[in-house]
C-alpha cells in the first residue's frame, strides 16, 4: 500500500515540477543570477504553505516529522558541492528526473552523473564518516526544539514571512 | 518572464499541499537517498559481495530487499507523472523551456552538445556527492527541511544558494548579467 502511495505522490510531485517550470534551465539559472525569481518564489510559497500545514498537523500529533541531523561540516561542505553542481547543470536531483522524463538529454546526463556521484560517495563514506560527518553533530534539532515552544507559534510568523517575501518583496529584474 | 504552463503561485501552493499530505500519510518528500538505493540495487545485481561489504550501500538494502520501497516508488512516480504531464501539455510549454540545449547556455558556451552533456554529467556527480554528504537535496533539505524549520536545512539552504549564485555569476561573468 505505501508503495502505491509513494508512486501516486511521486506522480503529482513530478507533474507539479514540470507544470511549474522547475525543470527549465532558464528558470533555474535566472534565479541563480538573481534575474528571474520564479523558482525562488515557487519554493518560498511551497515552504510557506508547507510550514503552516505541517505544524498544524503537529498540533494533533499527526505529522510524521523527519528532522535531519545538523552535523555542521558535512551539511555545509555538502551544500557547497551541491551548489556548484546545481549551477553547472541547471538541475537538482528531483528536477533532473523530471527533465529526463521530458526526454531532455542534458537531464539524462545529469541523472547518470548523479548515480555515479552517489556511488563515489559510498566509496568515500568510511573516510568521511570519522572526519566530516561525526564531529560537530548537534543532532536532529529544529527552530522549534531550540526555542522550546509549541511549533505552530513559530510556524505562523515564519510562514507569513516566506509568503510575504514571495508575493511582495522578490521582484524580477530584467535588463 | 511571465510565461509558464501554470504560475509559480499555483505550483508553489500545490507543492506545499502535497508536502502536507505526504507528511501526514507517510513522511516529508525526499529524492536524493533514492540514488543510493538505486546504486545499491545495481551493485547487488552485479557484485553482491562488494555491495554487502560497502558500509554505505549496505545501509540502503538488506539481503532480500535491495531497492524498491516507498521512497524509490516516489521517484519512479516522478518519472512517470512528469513524463505523462510533459506529453499532455507539450503544446503549452513555453518554447524557451523545451529541448536539451538551453538558449542561455548556447549563447555562452557554444552549440556543442558534448560540452553541455559533459558539464551536466559532472554537475550530476557533484549534486549527489554533495547531497549525500549533507544528507538531502532541494526536496528533502530545502522544501521539506525548511518547512520543518530544521537547523541543518537552514544551513544547507543558505550555503547551497550562496555557492550556486556565485557559481552561476562566475559562469556568466562576461555577459553583464
Amino acid at each position: 500500500m505505501t508503495l502505491v502511495l509513494g508512486f501516486l505522490i511521486g506522480c503529482v510531485f513530478g507533474a507539479i515540477l514540470f507544470l511549474g517550470g522547475a525543470s527549465s534551465y532558464r528558470r533555474i539559472i535566472g534565479t541563480l543570477l538573481l534575474k528571474d525569481m520564479w523558482i525562488m518564489k515557487l519554493m518560498m510559497t511551497a515552504m510557506g504553505v508547507g510550514t503552516l500545514g505541517i505544524y498544524l498537523l503537529d498540533l494533533g500529533n499527526l505529522a510524521n516529522l523527519s528532522i535531519k541531523p545538523a552535523y555542521i561540516w558535512g551539511v555545509a561542505i555538502g551544500g557547497a558541492i551541491f551548489g556548484i553542481g546545481w549551477a553547472l547543470s541547471g538541475y537538482c536531483p528531483g528536477t533532473c528526473v523530471v527533465g529526463s522524463s521530458e526526454g531532455k538529454t542534458d537531464a539524462i546526463f545529469t541523472l547518470v552523473g548523479a548515480l555515479v556521484g552517489a556511488f563515489i560517495f559510498s566509496l568515500a563514506y568510511p573516510a568521511l564518516e570519522a572526519t566530516v560527518l561525526a564531529p560537530a553533530n548537534l543532532g536532529s534539532i529544529s527552530l522549534v526544539s531550540v526555542l522550546g515552544i509549541t511549533g505552530i507559534w513559530i510556524a505562523i510568523p515564519f510562514s507569513a514571512l516566506l509568503l510575504f517575501l514571495a508575493f511582495f518583496v522578490l521582484k524580477d529584474r530584467y535588463e | 518572464m511571465k510565461d509558464g504552463i501554470i504560475s509559480w503561485k499555483a505550483a508553489g501552493v500545490a507543492l506545499g499541499l502535497l508536502l502536507i499530505v505526504a507528511t501526514y500519510l507517510v513522511k516529508p518528500l525526499g529524492v536524493s537517498t533514492q540514488f543510493v538505493v538505486s546504486d545499491a540495487a545495481i551493485a547487488h545485481k552485479i557484485n553482491p559481495e562488494f555491495a554487502e561489504n560497502n558500509t554505505y550501500l549496505k545501509k540502503y538494502g538488506e539481503k532480500e530487499d535491495w531497492g524498491v520501497g516507498y521512497g524509490w516508488m516516489l521517484v519512479f512516480g516522478m518519472l512517470v507523472g512528469g513524463g505523462i504531464t510533459a506529453r499532455i501539455f507539450a503544446s503549452k510549454q513555453p518554447e524557451a523551456d523545451k529541448g536539451s540545449m538551453p538558449a542561455l547556455w548556447k549563447a555562452q558556451f557554444g552549440p556543442s552538445r558534448l560540452k553541455r552533456n559533459l558539464a551536466c554529467f559532472g554537475g550530476g556527480v557533484l549534486l549527489l556527492f554533495g547531497a549525500r554528504l549533507a544528507g538531502g537535496c532541494t526536496s528533502g533539505h530545502m522544501i521539506s527541511g525548511i518547512s520543518q524549520m530544521a537547523i541543518s536545512s537552514f544551513i544547507f539552504g543558505a550555503v547551497t544558494f550562496a555557492v550556486a549564485i556565485m557559481t552561476a555569476k562566475f559562469l556568466y561573468r562576461n555577459r553583464g548579467i
